[in-house]
């Protein structure tokens, strides 16, 4: 049986304001666990709506995963980054689904992200961007550092939660001083931690 | 000692996401503007999005098309949420096909001469006094001056018509097609149109990794201290939307270019 982290979502709770950015550590092998421990709490016990911006994995093996553990995600975006330019297969089923073409066009993901926030409803959102080590594989450590600057301040100035999932091991250095000095909230499960 | 107010002219506020901000408020009201950019930049959009939010404000608005038939452009612009067919049938945004004006005139030939140019002039300026337009695109600029041949008379035809519009309180983009948007690159195609305007917004793709991703640039606003940074654009079914583009990644991979 799938078991959530329980102590996220009181950290979260305990922590958390629309306006904060979160941190999220977490390593190879727990990176879907420590996901949906954050993610649970912020769509059941804070009633959010939201982006999820995946850049390790396509959109619907990430929906497909939620579902196994009884997570329904149809009022939360997908921005999928990987499916278009990388995998080449943009033929889903599921309409909550939005493509950028590759992870270097950062801006384009602020942008669709920036809109679908204008499209939604609900009042609370957050954006989960997963993940930072992805967005590095394709990515300058100077042009990630900067993006993640600019992209936490964007949400934080709209009161929208923001929540970087990160594996700092395969994270550059630069990179990832630039998400401890921005995030004002550090969710760590991470398993190495190098600084 | 007390400091003198400072004089701000009133803006014609674009309603474009992020274009105000760039522009500090707006456009200069009754500034002619040239949108330069290379095919597939958003300059048709940018300009339609311009009349519509003007259109939702109760201005009458104009667009002059030369590019494409009216029926094409507006079967285009039916994809974006923003755009309501409603507001071409109130006659809030009227869409003028140039090959239509020119048969009304006259003017079925291949190239202008002076009297061509300033009868031209004056159908357009007559239309845009008996409407009232506040808001007026012309679409393209490039394609209305290849039929005339003279540069010197391409400049008195832009003074012209800028002043006259000017005079009567009409906000002008002039739609400019430009083969490369980089830096060494003249920002109209006849060379004068740039001379002319009062603003400049520069539109082209940056290359990144074989990506291409649009950008917008306001080179030149007479009138406003505005951003002159480049900014991502992206083309929304809510409209144009922008952000300021990331400094690392502002200029197309040098790599990439032929000869390189």
């Amino acid at each position: 049986m799938f078991e959530l982290d329980q102590r996220i979502a009181e950290q979260l709770n305990a922590e958390v304001t629309l306006n904060s950015a979160i941190q999220v550590r977490c390593g190879n092998s727990n990176a879907f666990m420590v996901t949906a421990s954050t993610m649970v709490p912020l769509m059941q016990m804070f009633e959010m709506g939201g982006v999820y911006i995946s850049a390790s994995r396509g959109a619907v093996e990430i929906i497909e995963a939620f579902k196994t553990i009884g997570l329904d995600v149809s009022h939360i975006q997908f921005i999928d980054l990987v499916s278009s330019g990388i995998l080449g297969g943009t033929d889903v089923e599921y309409p909550n689904i939005h493509f950028v073409d590759s992870p270097i066009m950062l801006e384009s993901v602020l942008l669709r992200t920036l809109y679908i926030l204008r499209t939604i409803n609900s009042q609370r959102n957050f954006v989960f961007l997963d993940s930072v080590n992805a967005l590095a594989i394709y990515n300058e450590d100077r042009m990630l550092a900067e993006y993640l600057h600019t992209f936490i301040n964007t949400f934080r100035q709209r009161e929208v939660l923001s929540v970087i999932l990160n594996v700092p091991d395969q994270t550059p250095p630069l990179v990832l001083s630039n998400l401890d000095l921005y995030c004002t909230d550090l969710i760590d499960r991470g398993q190495v931690v190098i600084h | 000692m007390q400091a003198g107010s400072v004089y701000t002219r009133d803006r014609c506020v674009t309603g474009i996401h992020g274009l105000d901000e760039i522009l500090r408020g707006g456009i200069p009201y009754g500034s002619t503007v040239l949108a330069a950019g290379t095919c597939g930049s958003g300059k048709t959009t940018l300009g339609m999005e311009f009349l519509v939010r003007g259109a939702l404000a109760g201005e009458a608005c104009a667009h002059f098309t030369a590019t494409e038939p009216s029926v094409k452009l507006l079967e285009n612009i039916r994809q974006y949420a923003f755009f309501d067919m409603n507001m071409v049938d109130s006659g809030l945004i009227n869409v003028f096909d140039m090959d239509v004006l020119y048969s009304w005139l006259g003017l079925d030939k291949a190239s202008f001469d002076l009297d061509d140019v300033h009868a031209l002039i004056k159908a357009i300026v007559d239309i845009v006094n008996t409407i009232g337009v506040t808001r007026l695109v012309i679409d393209s600029v490039t394609t209305l001056c290849y039929k005339i041949k003279s540069e010197q008379l391409i400049r008195d035809f832009l003074f012209t018509l800028g002043k006259k519009l000017a005079t009567l309180g009409c906000t002008t983009i002039l739609i400019s097609e430009i083969t490369s948007a980089t830096e060494n690159a003249h920002w109209s195609s006849f060379g004068v149109e740039e001379a002319i305007a009062d603003g400049i917004i520069v539109m082209g793709d940056v290359e990144r990794m074989g990506h291409l991703l649009r950008f917008l640039q306001v080179v030149k606003m007479r009138g406003t201290a505005h951003s002159r940074a480049k900014h991502a654009i992206e083309l929304t079914p809510l409209g144009v939307m922008l952000t300021p583009m990331l400094k690392w990644g502002a200029q197309t991979d040098k790599a990439n270019r032929v000869g390189v």
